[in-house]
């Protein structure tokens, strides 16, 4: 294990591993981030000094930028870099309290979205009646139903890229190790030394463990899905390197060369990554996503990370994982014992 | 005594056309790049179908309150929000309004549940009071943008007008009901991830050949290394562009422009090839292959990635070689662009290209003689 996590970051896979989180993560985010949750964007030119600038700028979910000239603010609306802009000149507050009515040009993106057209226009106006200080006869009360509090997409995706994090350092990388050291017979060469099959597979777990938890972690902070118990979703990443070694432990030893081994990623992948998609489709039958050993993992890793609970409230799932753990384990066993085989028949 | 008849002289043409029949041989013969390159293709034309194909653009809100569709669409007229974008559903009892927002139906966002004095109360004057319902996951700008609405409908039955001329000017072609979709803005990505996927194809040949020496017997043929290099380039570029080509057609992209269209492939198939010389160079085996392809790969996409947001390019996005091949296919199958607008952004391209050459082929030629 010493060896492999020394010489490990030499090769392009364990690099793979470690910056796979972090790229997933900026596409991921930056595209279900902003991409189906578009704010409105303002642009604002103020000639003089409106107050209506300031209350713009504090706004909740719309994105108001100043520009110094129309000019800008025209090319910038008209190449869809804002959804809409206006320009306020000199002494319009003043204007506006006289009751003057000045002109307020209001620019619009043609290829911004109709909501966000209304958005926009019809919170500018009110920002402009703010200017005249007039109150409306009518108080509005915004009341929150539901009792489920909405995950954003984002969020919804953070299991996904868990499951990307630790099952490419976690499995892949042990598995890819195997299969390249049987490939070039080093193998052959290690178990010559007093070291056992069980040490060179306990080697390799290791590092897929140690790897598996140090890019879930670097997933996780990334994401900014540590929760309030950092204690307890460390211990669930152990447990979700622990089965993803396990699972890349019997993948190495069952293929053959390093297409086989990509092969069964491929496929076998499937079945480990598939409850993902019940977190991003949360309203699909959840009992699917429960067959799945992964899901035993992932569900602890979503509550405790993204939904703050604490270690009692996921124990159950984690006991479920640590079953599949030692289901696993006999299975190890038994391709432990075919790779010693295959080793002695090279021999 | 007869002297034995000389051999028969070679073209160089001919040597050409064999290696690449054999490496097309070598394509067909790995089952592993065989099937990746079959699974991506059908892959990418079912999400392509699978995509929406229209944007819905529009808010739906739900109301409450006596005669409060008309009114709402009355208020709306006079706070100037276009009756285009926002759809008015009323609802017979605030119950079934909540309901209808919890639970989505009708597309409903949120509703607003006025009191049935509403019309009475703003008109005289005296305080009432609105309630905004929305779930936890109505965004911010919605809820504000529905508060101030609220009382712009009140102002407006009150008599009371705009404090400012307001007027509205459209910048460039309005789109309004008629956006470039998910769909069309994924067309230029999956047109590029077919290339790409090519491009880790003859990487991975370039790099098998370079281990097992197979350059090197051939090169003690009568063939050369411009030979075996011009091979490359040509089973790479038709292994590409076949294979997009292939894309394009199943997802129907060949209506406008379909000579630009094929041109802009072509050049996009020449390009991925050098790169895949330059990874196939480096590659040791099937991992390093996929490291160094990725590491091409991975930047080239973000041009693509860049066309789901909204806005133009940065600097540094343009500068990417794939940015002109990206920009031209957008161009062509969302507006209706022609070779007048695809001739700079080409010209990009073909300049990236020529680059990518120099630097693949010096390197790949180095380490054949080098062997």
């Amino acid at each position: 294990m010493r060896k492999d996590l020394r010489m490990g970051p030499r090769t392009p896979l364990f690099l793979y591993a470690l910056i796979l989180p972090v790229v997933l993560t900026f596409v991921i985010v930056g595209v279900f981030g902003s991409l189906f949750a578009p704010s409105p964007r303002l642009g604002i030119v103020d000639e003089g000094n409106s107050t209506i600038v300031a209350a713009a700028g504090s706004l909740d979910g719309i994105e108001v930028t100043t520009l110094s000239s129309e000019d800008t603010l025209r090319r910038m609306v008209e190449d869809n870099d804002l959804d809409a802009g206006l320009v306020l000149p000199d002494g319009f507050d003043d204007d506006v309290r006289r009751g003057d009515r000045p002109t307020l040009e209001f620019f619009i993106g043609g290829e911004s979205l109709a909501s966000n057209r209304i958005i926009l226009q019809v919170t500018t106006l009110d920002l402009v009646r703010g200017v005249t200080g007039e109150e409306a006869p009518v108080t509005v009360d915004v009341v929150t139903i539901g009792d489920v509090e909405a995950v954003p997409m984002a969020t919804r995706m953070v299991p996904l890229l868990i499951m990307y994090a630790v099952a490419i350092a976690g499995a892949f990388v042990p598995a890819a190790s195997i299969v390249e050291e049987k490939e070039k017979r080093i193998i052959n060469g290690v178990l010559v030394t007093p070291t056992t099959v069980t040490d060179y597979l306990a080697g390799k777990a290791g590092l897929g463990i140690v790897l598996g938890m140090a890019t879930g972690i670097i997933t996780l902070a990334l994401n900014n899905a540590f929760g309030g118990h950092p204690f307890a979703l460390v211990l669930v990443l152990l447990v979700a390197a622990v089965m993803m070694a396990e699972i890349g432990l019997i993948l190495g030893i069952f293929a053959k060369d390093s297409n086989m081994l990509f092969a069964l990623m491929k496929s076998a992948g499937i079945l480990l990554f598939y409850p993902v998609v019940f977190y991003i489709w949360p309203s699909l039958p959840q009992w699917i996503a429960k067959l799945a050993p992964t899901y035993w993992f992932l569900q602890p890793i979503f509550e405790v990370g993204v939904k703050d609970a604490s270690l009692g409230d996921v124990w159950v799932e984690l006991v479920i994982a640590l079953v599949w753990i030692a289901v696993l384990v006999p299975a190890v066993r038994a391709m432990s014992r075919q790779l010693e085989q295959k080793v002695a028949v090279d021999a | 005594m007869t002297l034995p008849s000389p051999r028969p002289r070679v073209s160089r043409s001919t040597i050409v056309s064999a290696i690449v029949r054999k490496d097309f041989q070598a394509f067909y013969r790995d089952r592993f790049y065989l099937w990746v390159s079959v699974i991506g293709l059908v892959a990418y034309v079912a999400i392509f179908w699978l995509l929406p194909s229209t944007v819905d653009e529009s808010i739906t809100i739900g109301a409450t309150g006596a005669g409060i569709e008309q009114l709402l669409e009355q208020a709306a007229s006079a706070a100037g929000a276009e009756s285009e974008g926002l759809n008015v559903v009323a609802f017979d009892s605030r119950e079934n309004l909540i309901t209808a927002v919890e639970e989505g139906d009708l597309d409903v966002a949120l509703g607003l549940a006025f009191p049935d004095d509403f019309f009475a109360a703003v008109a005289a004057g005296q305080p009432t009071t609105v309630t905004v319902i929305a779930t936890s996951g109505v965004p911010d700008e919605l809820r504000t943008a529905m508060d101030s609405f609220v009382r712009e409908v009140a102002f407006a039955i009150g008599g009371n007008p705009l404090p400012v001329d307001y007027q509205e000017e459209i910048l460039g072609v309005d789109r309004l009901g008629d956006q470039v979709s998910l769909r069309e803005k994924l067309r230029p990505m999956l047109a590029f991830l077919v290339l790409l996927i090519e491009m880790l194809s003859l990487a991975g040949i370039v790099a098998a050949e370079m281990q097992t020496r197979t350059v090197t017997a051939v090169i003690t043929t009568p063939a050369r290394v411009s030979d075996f290099l011009a091979a490359k380039i040509i089973f790479g570029t038709l292994l590409a562009f076949g294979q997009t080509v292939i894309l394009l057609v199943a997802i129907r992209s060949l209506s406008n422009q379909p000579v630009l269209l094929l041109t802009t492939m072509l050049l996009g198939a020449l390009m991925v090839t050098a790169f895949a010389l330059i990874a196939g160079a480096f590659g040791r085996d099937f991992i390093t292959v996929i490291f160094w392809s990725m590491l091409f790969m991975i930047p080239m996409l973000i041009p693509a990635f860049g066309l789901l947001f909204p806005g133009s390019a940065s600097l540094w996005i343009r500068a990417i070689p794939s940015y002109g091949l990206v920009e031209t296919i957008t161009g062509t199958t969302a507006y209706g662009e022609g070779w007048a607008e695809a001739l700079p952004n080409l010209g990009l391209v073909a300049a990236w290209t020529v680059v990518a050459y120099i630097v693949g082929l010096g390197i790949l030629r180095r380490k054949v003689q080098t062997l």
